[in-house]
């Protein structure tokens, strides 16, 4: 790419900002970012912890076994993603998370004839074992898989999640980054289509309150509906959580609800 | 009263007060006057500060808070009498009938500023009346009159009457019939402007006291009267820009779609979290439908109040808190009926959050058997105006709800006191705990009770800082902080929809103080300040039963989660809100069992409660 791939422009807001914030939609624990020596990273909400990745050359395998470290005693299973997934959905995250049983110890997403190591799902305590094939300098994430129980998921399995069938059909959230070319034509695409709902004074009389509008972060989504997004003015993502971060992502299908941040009754 | 006496003690008292409050029998109508010296005025400022401490020096331990000893305080503040934007404001303090422990009230408009013109800080009123009277002062000083003709009337009508009979400049705070009849929940109001939380209506009607009529005698000076009038300019500009636009535009009821789409709109006794009509009680459909009147308090430049055309004619002043309590609580869905219902708790004088909590229980109680009455379900307007006469009446079923839904449920039993949607006897707002999980923390440890007025803690729930719904420390600190900004401004008294214009909330706060009273008060004071009258309400309960276990939710919200949109479950463990409130014992300076360590006490001033 000839650039860091965190740091790349993803409508107002990075790539690497994009893709924390949602993969931390679609779970419970914090959102680990693994930096590589000497990374330069983007501006980050404060949830996101940022942990370091000291030694150079391990490939991915050594994220994983410093993210998954930073999670021990906090979280039991962890998704695993690279920074270059702009279409990643948090619904596509559910489903693979959600496969990881007391039975499985990784779940690897088959899709577009290929694993998706680097869009799966691991236990937690992994960690360990990870270090010892760094050790041994087995650096290839297959060679994990030769010593835990995993399952690959397939793409007709995934789309039997009716959110993933409904916001992610063609499973983009698999579609990486890989060239200059893969990025310009990635930006190109139309911005997710999202609906927004304007309540109280944002309403104008008469007005259903309710539009659609094509945006990939909160900013955007206000400058489509014609929101300032002021200091008085806080949106609610699918009804759960609160953001007035203009560089929150929004995806496919999201409902956007700004309100009064003064609720008082 | 000693005339001379309490000259005095106005002359020494500094500036912004009269140090004096009139301590007046209703039985016979005689004033006792209380000394209140500078350091007591600045330790607890006013408002529901002064009136914790003259509950802890007037209140008998154990007191039965329907019984004549028990005191009735009605108590002014420095800002009062201002032209400081929406300080003309007082509070109404007791020990509650329904929750056994302190509560207080605010309310608003003339009556704060003739109240405290009559020179004095604070009114209580002690004993009983053999009859039902009016308690009058002014002065000339305190006398009672006949109520015999306005007993049984709504408090709206009482204050017409009244003020007829009076003449000009007499401004009255009354009961009406539901107080009479003592139910828990009872109200005081004025100008249609209810101290509506605890049941202090029931206190005043116990005490034969339909209303009390005040007038100016003097008026109440201030250390800078030009700066004063400065602040008030500087600060009425600010009330009138984006922070305070909801209120003024729509209202609080605004809150309803908006709390609907994020899952924190209490329905059906809580067992949701969404009403799906919703949109036909809301503020947005509503103002389209029909013409709304804006209104405001004296002395207030916002302008709040929305008042909506109800069934007869007259109007109706429509709040957030009615339409949830009597609207998605109860799963009514016609904005007809939840308008009329919010009517007749405000002519009977009942509080509107208690009646929707009571009947939304008691409709839950209903549709599982436990209680006999078929007529009782959700989402029946019929019924919740039936069950809202009864209560005012103690008729039927009215006799079991008039007690609030905790005595209730114990008497009901069989389970029910699991989906009582009280903390400490005192009904829930319109605040889903496990969606806004600081909230969830305000509402379990506040000492009224299940309270948003004296912790706003959904404010940093909703402000995107802290995940709503994982309770932890975040959500420790935001309710600390939110229950001392309420401690402030509601005893200096500032109305809380002024929040926002404040940038550095204490250290403006402490000027406009210093303007009013001439005292040098800085950030850290107020702050000390805030402290030290949450603890002394804290300290209060306690004296009067008190436990840690007073201090929790109902197993309602513990037990059940809400699924949500997202895909995310809210959730609230005890072990979390316990975890929760261990955090809060400790940074308010509490051991394992709530109670403030000695040192602290010593600290804070609050060690004079213990002799």
């Amino acid at each position: 790419m000839g650039t860091s791939k965190a740091l790349l422009e993803w409508h107002g807001s990075t790539l690497l900002r994009r893709v924390g914030g949602i993969v931390g939609r679609a779970v419970d624990g914090p959102v680990i970012c693994v930096r590589a020596p000497r990374q330069e990273l983007p501006r980050l909400p404060q949830r996101f912890e940022v942990v370091d990745d000291e030694e150079v050359g391990r490939g991915p395998l050594g994220g994983i076994a410093v993210g998954l470290a930073a999670l021990a005693g906090r979280s039991e299973v962890a998704y695993v993603s690279s920074t270059d997934v702009p279409m990643l959905h948090p619904a596509f995250v559910r489903r693979v998370v959600a496969e990881v049983n007391d039975d499985l110890d990784v779940c690897v997403p088959y899709v577009r004839g290929f694993r998706q190591p680097l869009a799966a799902a691991y236990r937690v305590e992994l960690a360990a074992r990870v270090q010892k094939l760094l050790d041994a300098d087995r650096l290839r994430p297959s060679f994990l898989l030769e010593e835990c129980r995993w399952s690959k998921l397939d793409e007709r399995r995934i789309l039997s999640d009716p959110d993933v069938a409904r916001c992610d059909p063609g499973l983009d959230s698999v579609t990486n980054l890989n060239e200059p070319s893969d990025y310009e034509a990635a930006r190109a695409r139309p911005a997710p289509e999202v609906v927004v709902e304007r309540f109280g004074v944002l309403r104008s009389p008469g007005e259903s309150g309710t539009t659609r509008v094509r945006a990939a972060t909160l900013g955007e989504a206000a400058q489509a509906s014609a929101t300032p997004l002021t200091e008085d003015i806080v949106a609610a993502l699918n009804g759960d959580q609160i953001s007035k971060d203009p560089e929150e992502p929004v995806v496919e299908g999201d409902v956007i609800s700004f309100m009064s941040a003064d609720a008082g009754g | 009263m000693k005339t001379v006496e309490v000259d005095q003690l106005r002359r020494v008292a500094p500036p912004g007060y009269f140090g004096v409050a009139a301590v007046v029998s209703a039985a016979s109508g005689e004033t006792v006057p209380l000394e209140l010296e500078e350091r007591v005025l600045r330790a607890y400022l006013g408002g529901v500060g002064l009136g914790a401490w003259l509950l802890h020096r007037l209140s008998p331990a154990g007191v039965d808070p329907l019984a004549p000893e028990a005191p009735l305080a009605f108590v002014f503040s420095p800002l009062v009498g201002t032209p400081l934007t929406t300080s003309a404001k007082f509070a109404v303090v007791a020990k509650s009938p329904l929750t056994g422990l302190l509560t207080d009230a605010l309310a608003s408009s003339h009556f704060a500023i003739a109240g405290k013109r009559t020179g004095f800080d604070a009114i209580v009123i002690s004993d009983a009346a053999d009859r039902p009277s009016v308690l009058l002062l002014d002065g000339d000083g305190s006398r009672l009159e006949d109520a015999e003709t306005l007993w049984g009337l709504s408090a709206a009508e009482t204050e017409a009457r009244l003020g007829d009979r009076l003449g000009s400049g007499w401004y009255i705070a009354a009961i009406g019939p539901a107080g009479e009849r003592q139910v828990r929940y009872a109200t005081i109001s004025h100008d249609g402007r209810h101290a509506g939380r605890g049941g202090l209506g029931a206190v005043m009607g116990a005490k034969n006291v339909k209303a009390i009529a005040v007038r100016a005698a003097m008026k109440v000076p201030s250390a800078d009267p030009r700066g004063v009038v400065e602040a008030a300019r500087a600060l009425n500009k600010l009330s009138f820009g984006p922070a305070t636009a909801k209120y003024r535009e729509l209202g609080t009821l605004a809150n309803l779609l908006a709390f609907n789409a994020i899952n924190s709109l209490p329905t059906r006794n809580f067992k949701e979290a969404t009403f799906d009509a919703a949109p036909q009680l809301s503020a947005e459909e509503l103002s389209a439908m029909t013409s709304v009147v804006r209104h405001g308090c004296a002395s207030c430049t916002i302008g709040c109040e929305h008042i909506y055309p109800g069934p007869d004619g007259k109007g109706v002043r429509v709040e957030y808190e009615n339409v949830f309590a009597l609207g998605s609580l109860c799963g009514v869905s016609r904005s007809d009926a939840v308008l009329e219902a919010s009517a007749r708790c405000d002519e009977l004088g009942i509080d509107t959050i208690s009646a929707g909590g009571t009947i939304a229980w008691a409709m839950e109680c209903a549709e599982g058997g436990l209680i006999d009455a078929p007529w009782l379900r959700f989402g029946e307007a019929e019924a919740l105006l039936r069950a809202i006469d009864e209560i005012g009446s103690r008729r039927g079923l009215g006799a079991l709800l008039a007690e609030g839904s905790r005595r209730a449920a114990a008497q009901v039993g069989r389970g029910s006191q699991a989906f009582a949607p009280q903390v400490k006897g005192l009904e829930l707002p319109g605040y889903e705990p496990r969606t806004l999980q600081a909230m969830a923390l305000g509402l379990a440890v506040n000492a009224r009770g299940a309270d948003h007025n004296r912790s706003g803690a959904y404010e940093a729930d909703l402000s995107g800082s802290h995940d709503r719904l994982t309770g932890g420390p975040a959500h420790v600190a935001a309710a600390v902080e939110s229950e001392n900004r309420a401690a402030v401004m509601d005893s200096m008294i500032l109305c809380k929809f002024l929040r926002g214009v404040f940038v550095r909330p204490f250290e403006e706060w402490g000027r406009l103080l210093q303007l009013v009273t001439g005292w040098d008060v800085s950030e850290g004071e107020l702050k000390t300040t805030a402290e030290r009258i949450v603890l002394s309400k804290r300290l209060f309960n306690q004296r009067e039963g008190w436990t840690r276990a007073d201090d929790w939710l109902p197993e309602r919200f513990l037990s059940e989660s809400l699924e949500l949109e997202s895909g995310r479950t809210a959730a609230l463990p005890a072990e979390r809100l316990r975890e929760m409130i261990d955090v809060y014992y400790v940074v308010r300076g509490l051991d394992q069992e709530g109670t403030p360590s000695q040192g602290r006490m010593s600290e804070l001033g609050l060690d004079e409660f213990l002799s």
